[in-house]
């Protein structure tokens, strides 16, 4: 600490350190850091980019394709083997109306839960 | 190519979204000066030191700016990150300095505090009562400094330090208080006189 000067009575100004405070940010303030390659060095140690193999995205695309060929002569004999299989049991087994109701109320509360949860987590 | 007129956040969408470095770049122009300026707060005037943590802030700032929300302003999310930089640096630092402690920090604050070299001019006073500012901060812990620096030199609401600290805002005031309390008491050899006839 400077011995240059008397110590005061600081009873008479509570405030004389918010105001020594004051003066100090208001000097920080006006101190401007010229950049002087700050940048460029920042820049420079930047993470690389991730570079992809170049196989990747012919790879993904023919997967996908592969995919929708299958399903596209898949679906059509599944679709009919399974509506064959629902009416079938439909048939065996007659709903009311208030089961059928309470079957899409409980569906349609689970998904606006979900919903609800999704969007309140910001996903 | 990233131009000065776009706002920070547009640029932070062309960094996430387009991996621009060249927008990273201008950000880093932007706040450069802010966060080198606080970090040399912190790590009381050692320029060199606070270069290297603020290379590393921005470093990190780059690979955490998926996860920044707007929750706070850019700026603020910076000096959360030198800050905590700063704050594991010295508790590291503290570990290392446990041997032989004394003579260390001895010869540290020789090395970062700065000296009495007296500017001639109308400025000496307000240069001195700075220094003696500077010197008296020593005595206060790594979260009372950096509750004072936030709040007072990047003026900075008690719920923004209470953000950069990552602590609640009764806590950054109790810092305050404490960190205050501590500088009244070191500075009691100049108070009011002093300072009164300068502002």
């Amino acid at each position: 600490m400077s011995e240059r000067t008397a110590a005061p009575d600081r009873s008479t100004s509570p405030d004389w350190l918010d105001r020594l405070l004051a003066e100090d940010a208001s000097a920080y303030a006006r101190d401007y850091i010229d950049d002087a390659g700050f940048t460029a060095k920042v820049v420079a140690q930047l993470p690389a980019p991730p570079v992809l193999p170049a196989w990747r995205k012919p790879a993904v695309t023919a997967l996908w394709a592969a995919a929708g060929l299958g399903l596209a002569f898949a679906l059509p004999s599944a679709a009919v083997d399974v509506a064959r299989e629902a009416f079938k049991l439909f048939a065996a087994k007659p709903f009311s109306l208030s089961e059928v109701l309470a079957v899409i109320a409980l569906a349609g509360a689970g998904s606006w839960t979900t919903a609800i949860i999704a969007w309140k987590r910001g996903v | 190519m990233a131009t000065p007129s776009l706002s920070d956040a547009q640029l932070i969408a062309r960094c996430v979204v387009e991996d621009d470095r060249h927008a990273f770049a201008e950000l880093v122009r932007r706040h450069q000066s802010a966060v080198r300026a606080c970090l040399r707060k912190l790590t009381s005037g050692n320029a060199a030191l606070a270069d290297d943590l603020a290379q590393e802030t921005f470093i990190q700032a780059w690979r955490n700016l998926k996860s920044f929300r707007q929750e706070a302003r850019f700026s603020t999310w910076l000096y959360r990150i030198a800050t905590n930089a700063w704050l594991m640096h010295a508790r590291k630092r503290r570990e290392e300095l446990l041997g032989d402690r004394d003579a260390d920090l001895v010869d540290e604050e020789t090395e970062t505090m700065p000296q009495s070299g007296e500017p001639a001019g109308d400025h000496a006073g307000a240069s001195m009562r700075r220094l003696d500012l500077e010197r008296a901060m020593a005595v206060l812990s790594d979260q009372e400094r950096a509750a004072i620096v936030q709040c007072y030199h990047n003026d900075l609401s008690h719920e923004e330090a209470a953000f950069v600290l990552g602590c609640p805002v009764g806590t950054v005031k109790t810092h305050v208080l404490r960190a205050k309390q501590k500088l009244k008491t070191a500075l009691a050899a100049w108070g009011p006189e002093s300072i009164g006839d300068h502002s």
